[in-house]
């Protein structure tokens, strides 16, 4: 730990912009009439405009955040960058984007863990970039051209906490202008929703499906009043396990990382999402909650829990430690033994 | 009857189109004039589900759409995909949508007024536009799902008024959308007047604007507790609280204020319980509580466990449970819009309504409002070591300033004492809750010899300014992870703690610290540091949260202006707040504030005791169109909104014409990303990006820059300790410096849709108006009390400053009386 000392490395961030193309002003009328209808529904229109890839290299610490690094790029460097950000330390749920491919949030992913070599000029678009072979090409790509260590940037990839000691060992033999360099890190928005501008992406789909599932406690709804200074109801009991059975749940932040890391979830209606079906679990497994048969009936449709295949890519990444996986199971199986 | 029966049962026929994914657009609008009918263009989007099980469903009772209302008052917000809905349609055939439905907001049921989706059927939307009665017309179209459509206005109010003169009317409109906020609307919507109201038919105009999407909101940040004497651990009584509040406020308390908070506190957490927030509970089943700094049993006796918790994420907790019950109510929302003015009349003493800013399609409204609430929450990013999310830039104060009031006792700026080096992350005061201990460089659990009886867990301004002395006397320590910077940190050691019940209690501590500083705090000890955390002083309210301006002696209420929350100062937490207090107060006030709203507005407009409104429609919105002030400001603004983005600067053409330039236009996102990739040359633009040490040069001022150095300044000036000498410097810089970049910034993209950079320069400008203020009331405080520890004036001075400063932008600070009921000034030791 102490061994990191002030060392600073330099990292690449590339970030896939867009910039949506100004409405036109006649859109409701011939154009529209052009367009045939599509069987498949998808009544949302793609945002037009203009998207391209930036990149930033900037100087950090290893252990900085990728959202250090972008607020670091929107301060010094380039003022226009659009990403949603708030609390900074992964309580807000605002910051959901693709790092490297993966939803995760900008603000718990550090840069040593995600900053990787790649070939600079190489976009072998269409293929799937395989570790071994890229990496090291990449590495020896970033060797001769920027005069970095290859161990350095090899380990990095792999192993952060060596990654670190090398690194730091490389800042004192390289020279001041050369920190050492941790390779690239690719951000998009997140996947599974229309991006907007730049990072931003329009999860408008995903809370409207969270509302649809009527996430609100529902109980007697009474509500406690005050007279001369005593409460005339008290709270609901509910003992310790029976809050342990959706505590966990009840955490969910509605960030969005599952829904992105959904298969089936991508394109927005054909399923109603991991975010709101683990909305639904935590009042269903909520003892104060008495609405459980609604809320089975209201997610045993065919765009419910029985579109969920399974995949179990949405408990990965989620920031609140959520097997959302596991849930979507349980769910499962709950309806089925209705 | 109305276009509405010539036009739905059209829809439905186009609707029951089983085993398909049907989407309907309608583009038709008008008004009927008779009962201000107006039906914004909307999107109907359906599904029809396998088999039509849907139809099993209860949908006759809650779905069943007939028999439309003249009456009808549209909010409509779109309708969903829900197979249940095209249940309906294949039951009856019909769908119509009754006013039962319209008023629904729940978003089962109807919800997408996209204006997008018209062009997606065509073939469907073109028959209903034919089909549409020749004398519609089409209405300005809600823009998306989720904003607010434009609403009609009841006809009473409508009649000499233009519609396109006053774009908007509602009944209440609240800024922010965090716990103060959402319990405003609560408060409000829960009130008994508008439960009857509601019932019978009437339907309040309510709109919840926020800067960010409410989820998103900082009290989800909030930590450790929420203060209310509920006895469920050990005994306790509301009096007891109250007295820890005046003590801990350093008897800046107003105590008829204090009273209300604690006497309703009880009520206001079992509230809260029963609105859903999952909080930790006693093995029979009650709300849990803990100990928390300055909070005691029998006035000052002995630690008192009171703080109501939800682990350590009791906000997040709240504030999902909030916006739950908001989402039951049907409140609507406009997210991510910027509130940029607050509109009074021209004797400052009635609210007209505000100005925002839709962050997505840069689009500056006019929105008239009987009443405002402001819940905008706290500036801690006046400072640069903050637990604020980077949100928190003071806009509601800066707001009610530019509207040339006042705020109060804003010199108080709370420093958490365990902040994360250097991050400034808040690390919850349940750590020394739970037996976290601080300790110097020598090991040392020094709070022993500041605060005997309490050590660790005294009030935070006791903490902080302890923390700062053994700093000063070279025992502090630096952040492992710059070993060579300053030794500005001490430890917060929480080895003590078993690891079991540390999982159990503390895990967003926890992770917070694997996280940001990378220790193991079973382990570890852990480097901390003061940071701004709260501001006590704000806009001054009264019990009912309705705003005023002290003028000669008196309180002059600004009719229909409300406040609440941390950008507002009941004064309840006086010159330091106690943990535990301040979600009370935000969800306390703030559902006190909406109940008076909702006395306000359920009186009749014309009513003789609100003379004010009436007159605010008599003399400007109603007869002399010239002075519709909201408007007008509307105007103002978008000619800012304008400026800023066509002086661009120069930076910004070559950087847009370098991007237009290189990159290919592509329709879609999903393609063609290579065209967009390639053809940036990225060659060129590394060797610009990587010449980081002189970015200065190549781009002008901005305001992240701006707020970054204004957070250094203020930090250096105020924080935990001050003087004269520290205050002038600082107000030197901000007059000579900061106030004229603030207004020279610019934005550096010419677009406005999704420009985060036009917030923010928003908010440099908020943050520069509000340092001012901050830095003059600290000023005229020549004594420390509280948080506010002066080296030039080191005693509390009751003779002199048992007042709270009333400050302005241009005006000289003023000082209003403390109130002063049962609890005379006494020492405030812990």
């Amino acid at each position: 730990m102490s061994g990191i000392g002030n060392a600073t490395a330099t990292v690449t961030i590339r970030v896939k912009r867009f910039a949506p193309r100004p409405e036109r002003p006649n859109r409701h009328a011939s154009s529209a009439l052009r367009k045939s209808a599509s069987p498949f529904g998808s009544t949302r229109k793609r945002p037009r405009g203009k998207q391209w890839s930036q990149e930033y290299t900037l100087r950090i610490h290893p252990h900085d955040t990728v959202l250090d690094c972008l607020l670091t790029i929107k301060r010094t460097l380039d003022p226009t960058l659009a990403f949603r950000y708030s609390c900074g330390h992964g309580m807000c749920g605002s910051d959901a984007v693709a790092v490297n491919g993966t939803p995760t949030l900008l603000c718990t992913a550090r840069v040593s863990d995600y900053a990787k070599q790649l070939p600079h000029n190489a976009h072998n678009d269409g293929f799937r970039r395989t570790a071994t072979v890229n990496a090291s090409a990449a590495a020896h790509d970033f060797a001769t051209s920027n005069g970095s260590a290859i161990e350095a940037t090899e380990n990095a990839s792999t192993n952060s906490a060596s990654a670190i000691d090398v690194n730091a060992a490389e800042s004192t033999a390289a020279s001041t202008q050369s920190a050492p360099d941790l390779g690239i890190i690719e951000l998009a928005p997140l996947p599974g929703f229309p991006v907007q501008r730049d990072l931003i992406a329009d999860i408008d789909p995903m809370l409207d499906q969270i509302k649809r599932l009527q996430p609100y406690l529902q109980a007697d709804g009474k509500l406690a009043t005050t007279r001369e200074g005593k409460v005339d109801v008290f709270e609901y009991l509910q003992k310790p396990e029976q809050l342990a059975k959706y505590e966990l749940l009840s955490n969910c932040i509605a960030c969005g990382v599952c829904e992105g890391s959904c298969p089936v979830f991508a394109g927005g209606e054909a399923f109603i999402g991991p975010a709101a079906l683990v909305m639904a679990s935590r009042f269903l497994n909520d003892s104060r909650d008495n609405a459980a048969q609604q809320r089975l009936d209201a997610i045993d449709t065919a765009d419910g829990i029985a579109a969920c295949q399974s995949v179990r890519a949405c408990g990965r990444q989620c920031p609140r430690g959520i097997d959302v996986g596991e849930e979507m199971w349980q769910l499962t199986t709950a309806v089925r033994e209705r | 009857m109305t276009e509405l029966d010539s036009l739905l049962p059209l829809a439905a026929l186009q609707i029951d189109q089983p085993a398909f994914l049907a989407s309907v657009g309608m583009a038709f609008g008008g008004r009927d004039e008779g009962h201000a009918l107006v039906l914004q263009q909307c999107t109907l989007a359906f599904r029809a589900a396998e088999g039509e099980s849907g139809s099993e469903r209860a949908v006759a009772e809650d779905h069943t759409m007939t028999g439309n209302d003249t009456r009808l008052r549209i909010g409509m917000q779109g309708i969903s995909d829900d197979a249940r809905i095209a249940g309906v349609a294949s039951q009856g055939r019909h769908l119509a949508i009754s006013r039962h439905l319209a008023h629904r907001n729940a978003a089962d049921d109807i919800v997408d007024t996209t204006a997008e989706g018209f062009a997606h059927d065509p073939i469907i939307g073109h028959r209903l536009e034919n089909a549409m009665p020749v004398r519609t017309r089409r209405a300005k179209r809600a823009r998306t799902r989720g904003r607010p459509a434009p609403r009609v206005l009841p006809c009473a109010r409508i009649e000499g008024m233009s519609p396109e003169h006053v774009e908007e009317m509602y009944d209440a409109i609240i800024v922010g959308a965090g716990a103060a906020g959402l319990s405003a609307a609560l408060g409000l919507l829960r009130s008994p007047a508008i439960q009857t109201a509601r019932e019978n038919g009437a339907e309040p105009k309510i709109l919840v604007i926020s800067k960010l999407q409410p989820l998103r909101s900082h009290t989800g940040s909030a930590e450790g507790g929420i203060a209310a004497s509920l006895g469920n651990v050990e005994h306790d009584d509301w009096h007891w609280h109250y007295y820890d509040t005046v003590k801990g406020g350093d008897w800046l308390v107003d105590q008829d204020a204090a009273q209300v908070l604690a006497q309703y506190a009880p009520e206001t957490v079992i509230n809260l319980e029963r609105s859903g927030a999952a909080f930790s509970r006693t093995a029979d089943g009650h709300i849990a509580q803990r100990r928390f700094g300055g909070h005691t049993a029998d006035f000052g006796h002995a630690p008192i466990r009171r703080a109501a918790y939800s682990a350590d994420r009791v906000g997040h907790q709240i504030l999902f449970a909030l916006w739950q019950q908001c989402v039951a109510n049907g409140v609507e929302f406009a997210e991510e819009w910027v509130v940029t003015d607050l509109v009074l009349n021209e004797s400052k003493g009635a609210v007209r309504g505000i100005v925002a800013f839709d962050t997505h399609t840069g689009d500056v409204h006019a929105l008239h409002a009987r009443t405002v609430l402001l819940a905008t929450g706290g500036a801690g990013r006046l400072f640069h070591t903050t637990t604020n999310s980077w949100d928190l830039t003071g806009d509601g104060m800066a707001l009610v300033l530019e509207a040339g009031l006042q705020l109060e006792d804003m010199e108080f700026i709370q420093f958490h004492p365990t902040g994360l080096a250097h991050s400034g992350i808040l690390l919850s005061e349940a750590v020394r809750s739970e037996g976290g201990v601080l300790r110097n460089a020598r090991g040392e659990a020094f709070m022993q010899h500041y605060a005997p009886e309490h050590g660790d867990l005294a009030a935070r301004d006791v903490v902080s300014r302890a923390i700062i002395d053994q700093v000063e006397q070279g025992l502090g320590v630096p952040d492992p992870k710059d070993p060579d910077g300053p030794h500005d940190c001490v430890w917060l050691d929480m080895t003590g703690i078993p690891t079991e019940h540390m999982q159990q209690s503390l895990p967003q501590v926890l992770e917070t610290i694997r996280t940001y500083a990378d220790l193991d705090p079973s382990r570890d000890y852990v480097p901390i540091k003061p940071t701004a955390h709260y501001t006590m002083g704000g806009i001054p309210i009264s019990l009912d949260g309705e705003v005023y301006r002290w003028h000669e002696g008196t309180r002059g209420i600004v009719q229909g202006l409300y406040a609440a929350g941390e950008c507002s100062c009941v004064s309840v937490h006086g010159a330091n707040r106690l943990g535990g207090n301040s979600l009370l107060d935000a969800c306390l006030f703030g559902n006190r504030a909406g109940a008076a709203i909702a006395r306000k507005i359920t009186q009749p407009i014309t009513g003789e005791g609100d003379a004010a409104i009436s007159d605010a429609f008599v003399n400007a919105e109603a007869n002399n169109a010239n002075e519709d002030l909201v408007s007008v400001s509307a105007e103002r603004r978008r000619a800012d909104v304008q400026q800023l983005l066509s002086q661009s600067v120069n930076s910004s053409d070559s950087r847009d014409g370098l991007l237009s330039g290189h990159n290919a236009e592509i329709n879609t996102a999903n393609e063609a990303t290579d065209a967009g990739t390639t053809a940036m040359p990225s060659d060129s633009h590394d060797s610009d990006d990587n010449s980081t040490n002189n970015s200065a040069d190549n781009l002008d001022d901005n305001p992240y820059e701006l707020m970054s150095e204004l957070g250094e300044a203020m930090e250096r000036a105020l924080a935990v300790r001050c003087d004269a000498h520290s205050i002038a410097t600082a107000r030197t810089w901000l007059r000579n410096v900061a106030s004229s970049r603030a207004q020279a910034l610019r934005s550096h993209a010419s677009a406005a849709a999704f420009n985060q950079e036009l917030t923010a320069i928003w908010e440099a400008r908020h943050l520069t108006t509000l340092a001012d203020v901050v830095l003059r009331a600290s000023d005229a405080r020549h004594e420390s009390r509280g948080s506010l520890y002066r080296t030039d004036f080191t005693e509390r001075d009751d003779e002199h400053y048992l007042a709270h400063s009333m400050t302005a932008a241009d005006e000289d600070v003023l000082w209003q009386p403390v109130h002063i009921l049962d609890m005379p000034p006494q020492a405030r030791t812990y």
